[in-house]
């Protein structure tokens, strides 16, 4: 049946078999409605659910709504709407058209069949084709998995490769690798003697796919954890960002204590400035084990405090958030607080952020201050009064924050105040009136 | 008189054209010389100097086997029947430091009669140890052999074997006496086995040059390997091998917890090898070179660990035993593990950060697991080359 589409004319079956309406791919499938039984039953309804991150032709768009019709009326001016749309748009008074504004002279809607059934067998053959690509994923995932498990070498790492790509782009591969056992599996790739082809690949893996506790405990063990910190220190930066995510994963379900080389590892990527993934992707490990009680230790043994201060001005606000956490948790263990108050950038850097991003960052700053004046009074609080601090800690207590905020920044006033000479303080302040 | 100046004129000239052909010649043979330095330094500079570094009896000559097993021609026949006079020899050691132990142990404990050699043995013991002390051994005879064992099985001598951490008995003390008879053979002919767990006392440098052959039989990585003497005299020839090193193949013992030094009996050897760790780790010359840190002797830790606890060394005298059997000697390891790592990292400075440094479990007696353990090294080190060269 000819059907005028922008000045073409086209019959039904050419515009859907060679993809007039758009999307190319139609899988060569010549939907007959009355013929292929399972279609009629398809719910156009679902279909369209299901296939919502597709790009659907603009003739089937109904102009009110911006969504596909699923029962196409036609006013007498010839435009066609969904029918629930236009029926609200003429029961809110209007008699007119919504897209050309013409009086309506007849106010009946004529079902247009022919745009229904269009509409109709498009989406089938669209969604036919997604549960045929998805049948497909899964098939090979199987099929992967089943060929690892018998190759070695060089093979084994282009198997692990293509099962990597598949997990990471569709979500039924990762469904079908997990119901398979391919957890259990790719995780027992991962031992002492493991190459690093073969360690980033099945640790890529296991990052997209669901762990339950067994899984988890199983990867905690001693020899793989090592592995993973080996494949951290040595691989690229999306094989760096993946192991931190896995160990994330570990690490957050356990009370392991870090290797020094893992948190090395770490410091190294936080440390990147090339790279912002990388440094979030670090810091969020290590806002994770900054529960752990040796952790403290562990960071100041290897020099990570002043490395972390030194970044604190290179951070976006995520990140800084987190490294501001951490340092605040080291800040309340002694050596901690020792070793942040010999940074000497520290105090100017924490006051430059006070008020900056957020009100968690200016509460973990406010903390930290806190902490490492408490240890030196008098010149803590004399370097921090230098760099601005007291009319910062002023703005603080006058804005309208939490009053948690307030009472840190009123204990910090104290101190300084306390151990700084009036007139210096005062000066620094510039809101004498204020004060007084 | 003109006439003769101008003939002598002509004969200077001769001679100097003459000269000149000659340093002509000279200059060609000199280019040629410069040109197969050039060339040679050119082949060296790829070729990865790999150093094996440790303690004595760490393990190092061990490795150094091992890879000339894997990695080149192995040991001819020849080579093979050499290893005859020095596994004897071990023999004839053995049994005489357990003898003369034995000895001194009975004294130090008059109480007791553990160590007392049973009557019909003193007389087989006082020969076998005057054998032992000499500078040329005999060869082993079936009576020999028969002596030995029956001193071997003394429950004195075993007591005393029981003990032998507070001597100087050699690993292969076991090996060795359990496969007497085939030694003393008259056709014996050393073993793989039996060479790998020869012990003799390495002094100088030894090297050899080789490739590791990957799995598509291409590599292009060609290294030279340095063994060297690890008793403290020797240390001092180190030295001269730090320059434009790749890699330092750190062996340390971890068995020895409770031993002491051939060389000093009263330091403990594990303190030994954490101060000579730290020591290699501070020279300069080795800024840029990766390290790996071999944790050797694992199977005789894995059976000692069980019998002998951990804190009988100072170093490790803050451990806390969690559990008993495999996860228990697991649990050792990654304590002794740990304590590397933190003495690694106390002696690291900024310009270390990008060093390589990984630990690996040895047992450098086993051949599979050596040659897994030099695949990861070399992956690791080709890694590297890539990074370094921009190329990662």
């Amino acid at each position: 049946m000819p059907m005028y589409t922008g000045g073409q004319v086209l019959d039904l079956e050419t515009a859907v078999k060679d993809g007039i309406l758009g999307g190319g791919g139609g899988g060569g499938v010549i939907c007959d409605d009355v013929t292929t039984p399972n279609l009629g039953k398809l719910d156009l309804k679902k279909m369209i659910e299901q296939l919502d991150s597709i790009e659907v032709p603009s003739v089937f768009i109904c102009p009110i709504s911006l969504e596909p019709m699923q029962d196409p009326v036609t006013l007498c001016t010839g435009q066609t709407y969904e029918r629930s749309n236009i029926l609200k748009w003429l029961s809110l008074g209007h008699f007119t058209c919504p897209t050309t504004m013409q009086e309506l002279w007849d106010d009946s809607l004529t079902p247009n069949s022919t745009l229904n059934h269009l509409i109709h067998t498009w989406f089938s053959q669209k969604y036919l084709a997604m549960k045929k690509r998805s049948q497909d994923v899964q098939g090979r995932s199987l099929e992967l998995l089943e060929v690892l498990k018998t190759v070695k070498g060089q093979t084994r790492v282009n198997t692990l490769k293509e099962l990597r790509k598949m997990v990471t782009t569709h979500e039924s591969a990762r469904k079908t690798v997990a119901e398979n056992g391919g957890v259990s599996f790719v995780s027992s790739l991962l031992g002492p003697f493991t190459s690093h082809s073969v360690g980033s690949e099945a640790i890529a893996i296991l990052v997209n796919l669901q762990l339950n506790s067994d899984s988890i405990t199983n990867l905690l063990q001693p020899t793989k954890i090592s592995l993973m910190v080996d494949v951290l220190n040595e691989g690229s930066l999306e094989t760096k960002i993946d192991c931190v995510k896995l160990m994330g994963i570990l690490f957050a379900a356990s009370d392991i204590v870090p290797s020094l080389s893992l948190l090395v590892g770490v410091l190294r990527l936080v440390k990147d400035k090339r790279h912002p993934h990388g440094i979030l992707a670090g810091l969020r490990l290590l806002k994770i084990i900054s529960t752990q009680e040796s952790l403290g230790n562990s960071i100041i043994s290897i020099g990570g405090v002043p490395q972390l201060v030194e970044m604190l001005p290179h951070f976006n606000s995520e990140s800084l958030e987190l490294c501001l956490y951490v340092l605040k948790v080291l800040s309340s263990i002694p050596h901690g607080a020792l070793a942040l108050k010999n940074c000497s950038n520290l105090i100017p850097n924490l006051v430059k952020l006070l008020m900056k991003t957020s009100e968690n960052c200016t509460k973990f700053a406010l903390s930290i201050l806190l902490e490492v004046c408490k240890l030196s009074p008098e010149e803590s609080a004399a370097t921090a009064v230098n760099a601005g601090l007291a009319a910062k800690l002023l703005l603080v207590i006058q804005s309208g924050c939490n009053p948690e905020l307030k009472q840190l920044s009123s204990e910090l006033l104290k101190l300084c105040s306390q151990n700084c000479r009036a007139s210096i303080f005062i000066s620094k302040c510039k809101l004498t009136r204020t004060l007084q | 008189m003109l006439d003769t100046v101008v003939q002598n004129m002509g004969l200077l000239c001769c001679r100097q054209k003459r000269g000149n052909q000659a340093t002509t010649e000279e200059n060609d043979k000199a280019a040629e010389i410069e040109r197969r330095i050039e060339q040679e330094t050119k082949a060296e500079k790829h070729i990865q100097k790999l150093l094996l570094l440790g303690a004595g009896e760490s393990g190092k000559s061990t490795i150094f086997k091992q890879i000339k097993l894997l990695f080149q021609t192995g040991f001819d026949e020849r080579e093979l029947q050499s290893y005859t006079s020095v596994i004897h020899a071990n023999v004839y050691q053995t049994i005489k430091i357990l003898h003369d132990g034995a000895k001194e142990l009975a004294l130090s404990e008059a109480g007791s009669s553990k160590y007392e050699l049973s009557v019909d043995n003193k007389e087989i013991g006082d020969k076998l140890s005057e054998i032992g002390g000499r500078l040329d051994y005999p060869r082993l005879t079936e009576e020999l052999v028969q002596d030995i064992l029956k001193l071997w099985r003394d429950p004195a001598i075993q007591e005393t074997y029981a003990r032998g951490n507070e001597l100087q008995v050699p690993d292969c003390a076991d090996y060795f006496m359990e496969n007497l008879q085939r030694l003393s053979e008259e056709n014996y002919i050393p073993t793989k086995e039996d060479v790998l767990h020869a012990r003799v006392r390495t002094t100088g440098v030894v090297e050899i040059q080789f490739s590791p052959v990957g799995e598509n039989k291409k590599s292009g990585e060609v290294y030279r390997l340095y063994d060297v003497g690890g008793q403290r005299n020797e240390r001092r020839k180190w030295i001269h091998l730090f320059d434009g090193v790749t890699a330092v193949i750190f062996c340390a013992a971890i068995s020895e917890y409770d031993q002491t030094l051939f060389e000093d009996e009263n330091k403990n050897r594990i303190m030994e090898t954490k101060e000579l760790f730290e020591w290699v780790l501070k020279q300069k010359c080795f800024e840029k070179t990766s390290f790996m840190l071999f944790l050797n002797k694992f199977d005789i830790f894995e059976k000692k660990v069980a019998k002998v606890p951990l804190n009988v060394c100072e170093w490790f005298k803050d451990y806390q035993p969690v559990s008993t059997g495999k996860q228990e000697v697991e649990h050792a390891y990654e304590f002794v593990k740990k304590k590397f790592e933190e003495l690694y990292y106390q002696n690291v400075t900024c310009d270390h950060q990008d060093r390589v440094f990984k630990i690996y479990r040895t047992t450098a007696l086993d051949q599979k697991l050596v040659k897994k353990t030099f695949k990861l090294v070399d992956e690791t080190l080709r890694r590297r080359n890539l990074f370094e060269a921009g190329l990662l």
